[in-house]
């Protein structure tokens, strides 16, 4: 099997084969990422994405921040963030949200899921084809690490208006950004299709 | 270095953009995923181009429009995406004023601008610095998604603050615009190839 690899940002061809376990290589022409080799990838994605897939379901199911003044008090949750845009008329960009903030990430996740657990016990299956190319089509469309930096912009914004106060959500959520990112970059595109395809020509 | 023969292209071969597998050029579906398969981008540069403009055209509603109301004890603010900049200034929240106005006047205006930049030099074939615009490229393409982060605070902001007469905060039209231009430049960013970029290098080598 070839080790070559074309640079996705030049098109260079670069030899990327005797990589160490947790080297990385980069294009020598234009420095683009190229693949990481992790002799453990599939476990270690597997952990990040139920970790994170576990405090999604926390974060939806608790209260996200509650704002008070003058004895009044209002309370959201997470799915509130794109239904209060649905209300007020918006439904475009309450679709955007949601799906940018909890839809794409939770499918992201399911499929990583899908495709890492058999991948760590090298059994190959022809579905975890399309499964590993809806993972890396959605991806780019995830902006949990976005929304968090979203959430704190706006504490600051209303800071002087109210008291405003962190729900179990905010911290679940929170978590959740970081084991999402970390599921998302942990699985190596390339050495996940090299991968299947040696298990498939068996 | 021999120019000839080390790039994928020179060899007759395709990289899959979902799955780098290299396969020969004439083939249209990707042997190891499906995906279909091409040697650049599709008409890269002139879907770009039209990406980019679209862009240009929703962020003039983006930045007259309001953005977000606040409704206080009767009376109703509107504020744009400079006036909440602004605004945040008057309060003395500088920090993330700064940040507001990262996200989302510079971070979306300079990314047209590196954009345009790019797809112009990529069309004249400027042999500049080609690392250099790589490398732009690379951040341009990364940094896209960030600028979310306004439509994602008048969202929260919405779901949050609503106290019956007392305060409410309601989402502006503008967040539409503005969410239209951070989708259409990350598919403007994605469908440009950078490969145009070292192509470009290729021709002036053969041609010595």
């Amino acid at each position: 099997m070839s080790e070559e690899m074309a640079c996705h940002g030049c098109d260079l061809l670069v030899d990327v084969s005797g990589l160490e376990n947790g080297q990385r290589a980069a294009c020598p022409r234009c420095g683009h990422f190229l693949t990481r080799y992790r002799a453990d990838v599939y476990s270690r994605t597997t952990a990040y994405a139920v970790a994170a897939l576990i405090l999604l379901v926390l974060a939806n199911s608790y209260s996200f921040l509650a704002f008070s003044a003058s004895g009044m008090e209002s309370v959201m949750t997470l799915r509130q963030t794109p239904a209060a845009l649905w209300q007020y008329g918006m439904p475009g960009v309450a679709l955007i949200v949601g799906a940018f903030i909890i839809a794409i990430p939770a499918l992201v996740l399911l499929l990583l899921i899908a495709l890492c657990i058999p991948l760590s016990l090298g059994i190959y299956r022809p579905w975890l084809v399309p499964v590993a190319r809806g993972i890396f089509l959605a991806q780019n469309w995830a902006m949990v690490e976005v929304f968090i930096i979203g959430v704190i912009v706006s504490l600051v914004k209303i800071a002087a208006m109210a008291t405003v106060s962190l729900g179990i959500s905010f911290w679940a959520y929170a978590g959740f950004t970081v084991c999402f990112t970390l599921a998302v970059s942990t699985l190596d595109r390339y050495q996940c299709w090299q991968t299947l395809e040696e298990l498939a020509a068996g | 270095m021999n120019s000839k023969g080390n790039t994928a292209a020179s060899r007759g071969l395709a990289a899959c953009h979902l799955c780098c597998k290299l396969a020969p050029q004439e083939l249209h579906h990707c042997p190891r995923c499906g995906a279909a398969m091409h040697l650049r981008q599709p008409d890269s540069i002139q879907r770009t181009l039209a990406l980019l403009v679209t862009a240009c055209l929703l962020y003039i509603p983006a930045n007259l429009y309001p953005i977000m109301y606040t409704d206080q004890l009767g009376t109703t603010e509107t504020s744009t995406i400079i006036g909440g900049v602004l605004l945040l200034i008057d309060l003395g929240s500088v920090p993330v004023a700064v940040v507001i106005f990262i996200f989302s006047v510079m971070v979306p205006s300079g990314k047209l601008m590196a954009m345009f930049y790019l797809v112009w030099t990529v069309e004249r074939h400027s042999p500049l610095n080609p690392r250099q615009r790589s490398v732009m490229y690379r951040v341009t393409e990364f940094i896209g998604k960030w600028s979310m982060i306004d439509v994602f605070v008048v969202a929260i902001l919405a779901a949050l603050v609503h106290l019956g007469g007392l305060l409410v905060i309601r989402p502006g039209i503008a967040a539409l615009s503005f969410a239209g231009v951070v989708i259409v430049t990350m598919i403007a960013a994605e469908s440009f190839d950078s490969r145009l970029i070292w192509d470009n290098m290729e021709d002036k080598n053969r041609e010595h």
